[in-house]
């Protein structure tokens, strides 16, 4: 089963595109400017630990100059800071001094330690309700080890990024959605110039074939659209101009005949006559029905070429054998017209529906007699073309068919001469029906007309390998 | 020879069946599937002309009953569509030739008579003679009245095929197949032009006309013309 799979809307298709694009630029800018700035309150704090990390080393390593105790000299060490709480332990974790609402005594001995100021050694905690980033150094003088622990209480900091975060996120929401809005409009009016085009071509009906889409008011990217849709109609016009000429012409070759059956019927049987008379009206009608009889079949199997009803059987074909017995059956025709039939060039072997191949070249020959003179010679020649084709050329003496005509010499019910309307024989099918077995035995045709000749050139396939 | 004509329109079946009963046959008919197909069941026939466009029991369904039943009795068929399908399946049910419409009476009358000498053995005869007209075929050689007439290959063809059939009418597109395997209907007067030639070699010296003319239908050979 095959499954109906239909492409995506345009204005889908753009929208979804633009909103993984915004969804993808916007978070990336986001997650920038939120960690820009979590890095500075990040450097602020450093900083401030530093700070006071110097004081309190400062105030411990003059500590043995001082007079008062060393729980008093701390206390002054740090002034005009706030939020910013340290607190100096002995070595097994005693507190000797700390400012801060909360003890870290129990972080000391689980904390890395290092005796410079190690940024990295940094570590956030949560006690209580707030957030610290706490850091721990070892203090060694002669006189004394310490072990200093600094924190900042950065909730602030946190309070302010929560809220920043949340306005960052909403403003990205909001232009994303913008955008998006922008695409869609964007796109709907993009296509406006379809949707113009559309109702244009709704227009368009087989009696206002000569209506066509204005190239200068699309934009670029609609210009070779509207070029080909132009150049279809163009096409289309002259195929319907054809077809509808051909229903004109079949009417009119139909009329004809029945108008020659329906008269001489009714002026027959308008009163009493002779046997023979009777059989001779009998005999003129059978005449104009066999007229009608191929001129329907011929129409049927054109028909049945054009829907491809028409299955050829692919015969190798032997262009002497084939060109030797059609020249046999025009054998006494041409000796009656005292025409000359000719054949020139190599032996091919090639590929062709015999019955349709002896048809063709049949319909071809008997074309060409009927425009030569008598006591003229028919030529057909075979030559191999240069990409390796056979070329059958039915060439006969005459006039030259002016150039205006060839291009619809295969059209049906076509004649150049138009005052002869009806011919001896055939209702101008039979080059028509030429062109349809060539084609369905995968063949071309083509003529070529000067002052001296005119020539068919049949293109069939050749026969490969030559043993 | 007995023949069934199995067709539900009524001019067709009618002219059918008067055509082919002048023609020596006789014929019976039928206007619908119901009764063809218990006609072609249970009598006897040397033919039958089936219509596959039946509006009770279709053509189709009359032959394959036929063949089910072992019966290889030679069948027509005629269609109004002219489709490759519809050829093939007739063929393939076991139908021995077919025949589109619009066809040529002269045409079914040359097929039917080609199926009866098909289901019959028939020596081929080397001397065909006919009034004063002999044809030693093997010797190539051909008198009229003890004269010599001499003929090219393809006239010899046409009147062998004219002896042959000596006394039926054979349509334009018969003798083209036949004699110079041209199966297609031609714009051209070919074949009159070669008929006229050879009546010039076997028939202008002579009082009686072999060859005639049956117009609209095509060619025949005959000693004596019955004038109807």
């Amino acid at each position: 089963m095959k499954i109906n799979c239909r492409p995506m809307s345009i204005t889908f298709r753009v929208v979804l595109f633009v909103a993984i694009t915004a969804v993808f630029s916007l978070s990336v800018i986001g997650t920038l400017i939120n960690s820009a700035i979590e890095h500075h309150f990040a450097q602020q704090d450093i900083g401030e630990l530093r700070v006071i990390n110097q004081s309190v080393e400062t105030t411990l390593s003059q500590q043995h100059k001082a007079k008062v105790p060393l729980a008093s000299s701390l206390s002054k060490a740090v002034v005009g800071h706030h939020g910013v709480y340290f607190q100096v332990n002995s070595p097994t974790g005693a507190l000797i001094y700390s400012n801060s609402p909360r003890d870290f005594s129990d972080l000391i001995l689980t904390l890395p330690a290092s005796l410079e100021f190690n940024s990295d050694n940094i570590t956030t905690h949560n006690i209580g309700k707030a957030t610290y980033r706490v850091l721990v150094t070892d203090y060694r003088d002669q006189q004394a080890n310490y072990k200093i622990t600094v924190a900042i209480d950065m909730s602030f900091h946190m309070q302010f990024l929560g809220q920043f975060r949340q306005s960052l996120w909403i403003i990205m929401l909001c232009s994303g959605l913008l955008v998006l809005l922008a695409a869609w409009i964007a796109v709907y009016q993009g296509l406006n110039p379809l949707r113009g085009l559309s109702r244009k071509m709704q227009d368009i009906q087989s009696d206002n074939f000569e209506v066509r889409l204005d190239e200068g008011q699309v934009p670029t990217e609609l210009i070779n659209m509207v070029r080909s849709f132009n150049l279809m109609l163009d096409r289309l016009q002259k195929e319907f101009l054809r077809l509808s000429n051909f229903s004109t012409d079949i009417a009119h070759e139909l009329r004809t005949p029945l108008t020659n059956i329906i008269t001489q019927s009714q002026v027959g049987l308008s009163r009493p006559r002779k046997l023979e008379e009777y059989q001779e009206l009998l005999f003129s009608n059978l005449e104009e029905l066999d007229r009608l009889t191929k001129m329907v079949s011929d129409m049927l199997w054109l028909a049945k070429t054009q829907n491809g009803l028409i299955k050829p059987e692919q015969q190798v074909l032997n262009s002497d054998t084939e060109i030797a017995a059609l020249f046999e059956y025009f054998d006494a025709l041409a000796e009656e017209e005292n025409i000359t039939f000719i054949k020139r060039g190599e032996n091919l072997t090639f590929y062709c529906d015999k019955l349709h191949f002896r048809q063709l070249v049949s319909n071809l020959l008997s074309n060409a007699m009927r425009y030569t003179a008598k006591g003229s010679s028919i030529i057909v020649s075979i030559t191999k073309t240069a990409d390796g084709q056979a070329c059958i050329s039915i060439i006969n003496p005459g006039e030259k068919i002016p150039a205006e005509h060839i291009p619809y010499l295969f059209d049906r019910f076509y004649r150049p001469d138009k005052s002869r309307t009806r011919h001896s024989d055939g209702a101008g099918l039979g080059l028509a029906i030429v062109k349809a077995l060539v084609e369905t035995n995968a063949g071309k045709i083509n003529v070529t007309s000067n002052d001296e000749a005119t020539c068919f050139n049949v293109f069939l396939t050749l026969v490969k390998n030559h043993n | 020879m007995r023949l069934l004509v199995v067709e539900d329109e009524v001019k067709t079946g009618d002219y059918l069946k008067q055509g082919l009963s002048e023609a020596g046959f006789q014929v019976s008919l039928a206007r619908n599937g119901l009764d063809g197909h218990h006609l072609a069941m249970t009598e006897l026939f040397d033919v039958i002309i089936l219509d596959v466009m039946l509006p009770d029991v279709s053509g189709w369904r009359i032959l394959q009953s036929l063949r089910e039943a072992n019966n290889a009795i030679p069948v027509l068929f005629l269609s109004a569509r002219d489709s490759v399908d519809d050829r093939v399946k007739g063929l393939e049910l076991g139908a021995d030739d077919y025949l589109i419409k619009p066809f040529a009476f002269a045409e079914v009358l040359a097929r039917v008579r080609t199926l009866i000498r098909r289901g019959g053995v028939q020596k081929i005869a080397d001397i065909l003679t006919v009034a004063d007209l002999e044809m030693d075929i093997p010797k190539r050689k051909i008198q009229r009245a003890g004269k010599r007439i001499l003929l090219s290959n393809k006239e010899f063809n046409l009147l062998e095929l004219l002896l042959r059939r000596e006394g039926e009418v054979l349509p334009r597109s018969l003798i083209a197949s036949q004699v110079w395997d041209m199966n297609f209907d031609s714009d051209t007067n070919v074949i009159d032009v070669a008929i006229r030639r050879l009546r010039g070699k076997v028939d202008d010296d002579f009082d009686v006309k072999l060859i005639h003319t049956v117009r609209g239908m095509g060619y025949k050979l005959e000693a004596e013309l019955n004038e109807n």
